[in-house]
């Protein structure tokens, strides 16, 4: 049975610039190995299969799978499934908002503005301060090495997985950063932590920070757009008081020095929560065909 | 599109995406695209110059590629199952990168069965003493391990049982550094084994020429590389000039590799194409 399928570029304007999604928009009667069976074989960095609700509070039920294993929670599958639903007409927002049903429970999702200018964010799991390190803490020392530093100090944070955040002098220094791939991933393994988030204050009139997060374990990569990573600086700077002023909200840009330009939009509201999101661009608009098991 | 090349159902096989219409295209956004898409390969239909029925371009996702198999198989069957392109007595000529090429399209059980000539394959060297990396621990003995270049340039041994050959582990790192010590693609292992449908089981490992795929999951110029060597010792396996090979059960596929030696000694490879996702693209 043909199910529709979109895939699309979340946290980008156009094409290319952000952080791809595969969506099963239909798929009920898949069963989880098939689920991952296509996850695989889209080698997407997610693949997200959308189900009818079964709770009346959710518009919306997903499964997120990278294409080694399912995923409680994921910050830009979450963003691009809704905004493929709403494109699809297949939901539609109350009083602004969508709820998302996942194995991570219920997630509501904000909904802004129509067609290209659409923007969705995600409400994301709380963070919390895990450890605030010294700069010149022995253990982060390796990863560090050559960077110049900005204010804050180091800070692993918890937002369900764990990032060791480090604020960089300059933007310039930001970008052209080369990150030191063994004592990262080697920073990840001894702490439990993803990496390596690296983040600076930014003069551009669109975006507030440029971030850079260079992930050290399992995977030695540098993500191009990463949605959880950014709502844990945004609580982190939170509780520093550090936002800027603009009720809460700012954005950033990531993903420059790999090939991709995607800005990611952050609030924290009254009540302290993070909702991450930004835009997103359909790519392909189709149908799959895979059998069922 | 998204085709599944190699495979008697989606999933088995090796993917490839497909842009029909690539007339408005530059290189750069080809490129670009085939990055984002992530496949292995992405190929990319232009309208063809004369003496060709059709033409494609072929990138991975970081660079353009003359020829390559598996890109070639699900290109030829898009474009006689599209009627992009009519054969003529079952063949039609594809133009890419590395010229003119023939393919063949054969019909099997009302499915379209495409076929792709190989490149001619040459043995380069053999390999003198213990096998690297573990593979000594399977070798067939007697007989050296040989590197063949037909574009790509494989080490090629032979497993003394298909049972080994499934079961073996490989040691990526001593694969890597015996590819990057002899400047090869990587090194492929094969043993004949008396299946339902097929009579040849392959793995290829390239872990130094791809990192992060260091097990590739259905080999086009692999299997076409082994098919000259056992060629020219005149052990083809099935009816002498025609077989099947599996390829990537190890890794969750299953994948089939319809081999032909014709009489001019050229290796032909197909094999059936499943279409997974139809759609329209927006770049």
């Amino acid at each position: 049975m043909p199910r529709r399928y979109v895939q699309l570029d979340v946290f980008a304007s156009r094409p290319g610039d952000g952080n791809p999604l595969a969506v099963v928009l239909e798929a009920q009667g898949l069963d989880d190995a098939t689920m991952q069976a296509i996850a695989r074989w889209t080698r997407l960095p997610e693949t997200t299969f959308v189900f009818p609700p079964t709770t009346p509070e959710a518009t919306h039920a997903i499964r997120i799978f990278s294409p080694r294993r399912e995923v409680p929670f994921a910050g830009h599958p979450s963003v691009g499934t809704a905004y493929a639903l709403l494109d699809a007409g297949l939901v539609t927002p109350r009083d602004g908002l969508l709820v998302q049903q996942g194995i991570a429970g219920n997630l509501p999702l904000r909904v802004h503005g129509e067609g290209a200018a659409r923007t969705v964010a995600v409400r994301t799991p709380r963070a919390r301060v895990q450890e605030i390190a010294a700069a010149d803490d022995t253990r982060l020392a390796a990863a560090l090495a050559g960077l110049q530093l900005g204010a804050l100090p180091p800070v692993q944070m918890d937002g369900g997985r764990r990032w060791w955040l480090v604020e960089l002098a300059s933007e310039a220094h930001l970008r052209s950063a080369e990150p030191d791939w063994d004592a990262i991933a080697a920073l990840a393994e001894a702490s439990d932590s993803m990496g390596l988030f690296v983040y600076a204050r930014s003069t551009d009139p669109v975006y507030y920070y440029a971030v850079r997060a260079f992930v050290g374990a399992p995977a030695r990569f540098e993500d191009a757009a990463s949605g959880a990573a950014n709502a844990t600086l945004a609580a982190w700077l939170a509780e520093r008081d550090a936002l800027p002023s603009s009720g809460g909200f700012y954005r950033v840009s990531q993903g420059r020095e790999v090939g991709h330009d995607a800005i990611i939009e952050l609030t924290v509201d009254a009540d302290g929560e993070v909702w991450s999101g930004g835009r997103a661009a359909t790519v392909v608009t189709g149908v799959l065909e895979w059998p069922e098991a | 599109m998204q085709l599944d090349v190699f495979a008697a159902r989606p999933g088995l096989g090796n993917p490839l995406g497909v842009v029909l219409d690539a007339a408005d295209l530059d290189g750069a956004s080809m490129q670009a695209l085939a990055a984002w898409l992530n496949l292995s390969e992405t190929v990319f239909f232009l309208p063809p110059e004369a003496g060709a029925d059709y033409r494609i371009r072929i990138f991975t996702p970081g660079s353009e590629l003359p020829f390559a198999g598996h890109p070639s198989v699900g290109a030829a069957w898009a474009a006689a199952q599209l009627g992009l392109a009519q054969p003529r007595a079952g063949a039609l000529v594809q133009q890419c990168g590395a010229g003119l090429l023939p393919v063949r399209i054969e019909a099997e059980a009302g499915r379209l069965l495409p076929f792709v000539r190989s490149p001619r394959a040459r043995e380069l060297a053999r390999h003198e003493g213990p096998l690297p990396a573990g593979l000594e621990a399977l070798a067939a003995p007697g007989i050296a391990a040989a590197l063949w270049d037909n574009g790509p340039r494989w080490w090629l041994v032979e497993a003394a049982s298909a049972a080994r050959l499934r079961s073996l582990r490989p040691d990526f790192a001593g694969i890597a550094a015996w590819s990057n010590a002899t400047a090869s693609t990587g090194v492929a292992v094969f043993a004949f084994e008396d299946g339902a449908d097929h009579q040849l089981a392959v793995r290829a490992f390239c872990p130094g020429d791809a990192v992060n795929v260091p097990e590739d999951p259905v080999t086009g110029s692999a299997n076409a590389a082994i098919a000259a060597c056992l060629h020219r010792q005149g052990r083809l396996p099935g009816d002498g000039h025609s077989y099947v090979a599996s390829q990537g059960r190890e890794l969750g596929r299953d994948g089939r590799v319809a081999v032909r030696v014709d009489a001019e000694g050229d290796v032909w490879i197909g094999g059936q194409v499943q279409q997974v996702i139809a759609g329209t693209l927006d770049w």
